[in-house]
């Protein structure tokens, strides 16, 4: 990261960037409008209703006109709120979001900071986002937002842990934390990829993941049958945008770091397939774990509140743990990883 | 003694607007008087000291200082104020002589800290920072420091496990 802060001050450099920093913010919002499209035609074609089709060709337009509509709507901030966390909120929920892709490696060149703790970074920047959720449930000042804000709380607490630990094995197979070598590390054909010898890890890593996302089925924290909408209950218009916006850029960050984890980043499934760019298998593999988040979402019931505590510290801590040995009697024994 | 000779750098910049951030949410925590404000502003303070330990190049120290301090603990507060009566504001008493007598000790620790670390003589360090140091870390931590290490995981067990039998003891307790 060293060279980031030995460049000189100038007007120049800052522009680029900037640049940079515009482009990421643009293919994001552009993933953002989309990714909410397909989770609307999937889970419809899953439950045999069409799903949108009216705004623009094959309903193309729909979350534009619903972005549009979010940003048109009243701003109501309630009476009895705490105003400045209120406004803060929003922000505060999606800044880290964004400032988490700054480590993700598209490509061999293609990436921002190359950060020796790659992965530590993003967890630690996903931590920020879950007191901007509090936050926001207890600046309402309304019994659904706290309850949404607690319960988002002590899931993300809860998850975090069998998140890193799951990761664990992928770093001592590579002997880094660095994200791009532990993309190096998997280099040629797809069984050499960590999501066959680190199955478990992968399994578990999947799971965390999606409660880190609160995702169905561990949407608790905004389960509407019973907390209204959890802890956004009171916010409209363009705040409540911020905190969808944020939502799905997480699953951005966490699909695109389930990929360079486990499903061996930018490297083709055979050596014989390099001639098509690394950044095309980049984007399948990408894409095909944002489709497995929206399936699972179309086909499992929420999980209840007992069961997914129960779940995190029951089963998958002591398998993250259990994939932790396994990982290094394979190095140990049978010689595994680097 | 005051030869402060200072390249405006990238890096330079960045530590003022660090350390300017660390103070800023320091100085709220104590002077806010809402209790949730000053947690948060704590939180705030937490994150620009891991972005003077980036600035350092620790970067394992810097991220592990988010996750536990910021992600951890802050939210830990948390939960506790929101467990308690939350409409509660402190209220400021005056007592002027010892506001006065504070301020005379601060300015005079401010002194000695100031002519202490300008009259000393910072030894280079001894070679460049390996490369990979979370790495190196990890080397020491499992061959030089092992045993204050295994040391520190027995404190953190009881620690634990004492916690655990605390909490058991008042579910207990219920009738």
């Amino acid at each position: 990261m060293q060279w980031l802060w030995d460049q000189p001050l100038s007007w120049m450099n800052a522009a680029w960037f900037t640049l940079g920093a515009l482009c990421v913010l643009g293919i994001v919002i552009f993933f953002v409008t989309y990714a909410i499209y397909f989770e609307r035609k999937i889970i419809g074609w899953m439950q045999f209703r069409k799903g949108p089709n009216r705004v623009g060709p094959f309903g193309l337009l729909q979350t534009v006109a619903d972005v549009a509509k979010l940003l048109l709507k009243e701003d109501t901030i309630p009476a009895k709120a705490d105003k400045a966390l209120f406004i803060m909120a929003p922000a505060l929920a999606f800044i880290p979001s964004f400032a988490a892709l700054a480590i993700i490696p598209y490509g061999m060149n293609l990436q921002f900071a190359d950060v020796n703790v790659g992965f530590l970074y993003y967890v630690a920047l996903s931590g920020v986002t879950t007191i901007a959720i509090v936050t926001a449930g207890w600046a309402s000042n309304n019994k659904y937002a706290l309850l949404g804000g607690m319960r988002s709380a002590a899931q993300m607490i809860s998850y975090e842990v069998p998140l890193v630990i799951s990761v664990v094995g992928v770093a001592m197979m590579t002997g880094s934390l660095n994200l791009r070598e532990i993309v190096l590390a998997q280099e040629g054909y797809f069984w050499n990829w960590n999501f066959l010898p680190q199955i478990i890890g992968f399994v578990v890593f999947l799971v965390s993941a999606l409660a880190e996302l609160n995702r169905t089925p561990f949407d608790l924290p905004e389960a509407e049958s019973e907390l209204v909408a959890g802890y956004h209950t009171e916010y409209s218009g363009f705040r409540f945008a911020f905190f969808m916006l944020a939502e799905y850029v997480y699953l951005y960050a966490i699909a695109c770091l389930t990929t360079i984890l486990f499903l061996g980043g930018w490297n083709p499934p055979l050596p014989q397939l390099a001639f098509i760019p690394g950044i095309v298998w980049f984007i399948l593999k990408f894409l095909a774990v944002v489709f497995f988040v929206f399936w699972v979402r179309a086909t499992f019931p929420r999980l209840r509140v007992d069961q997914l505590m129960g779940l995190a510290w029951k089963a998958l801590l002591p398998l993250a743990m259990l994939n932790i040995f396994i990982t290094a009697a394979g190095i140990h024994w049978f010689g595994w990883g680097g | 003694m005051f030869g402060l000779n200072l390249d405006i750098t990238g890096e330079l910049a960045a530590f003022f607007i660090l350390a300017v951030c660390a103070i800023t949410g320091a100085v709220m925590a104590l002077n806010l008087t809402r209790v949730i404000h000053s947690v948060l502003s704590l939180a705030f303070t937490f994150i620009s000291l891991a972005g003077l330990y980036v600035l350092l190049g620790a970067e394992f120290a810097a991220f592990v200082q988010v996750l536990v301090y910021v992600g951890a603990v802050t939210i830990l507060m948390i939960f506790g104020i929101m467990m308690t009566r939350h409409d509660h504001e402190s209220q400021e008493r005056q007592r002027p002589l010892t506001e006065a007598l504070a301020g005379i000790g601060c300015l005079a620790l401010f002194g000695i800290l100031f002519f202490t670390i300008r009259g000393t003589d910072f030894p280079a360090p001894a070679g460049a920072l390996p490369e990979d140091n979370v790495g190196e870390l990890g080397r020491l931590i499992f061959s030089g420091f092992a045993i204050p290490f295994e040391l520190m995981s027995v404190l953190l067990t009881v620690a634990f496990v004492g916690a655990v039998m605390l909490a058991r003891r008042e579910e207990d307790d219920l009738p």
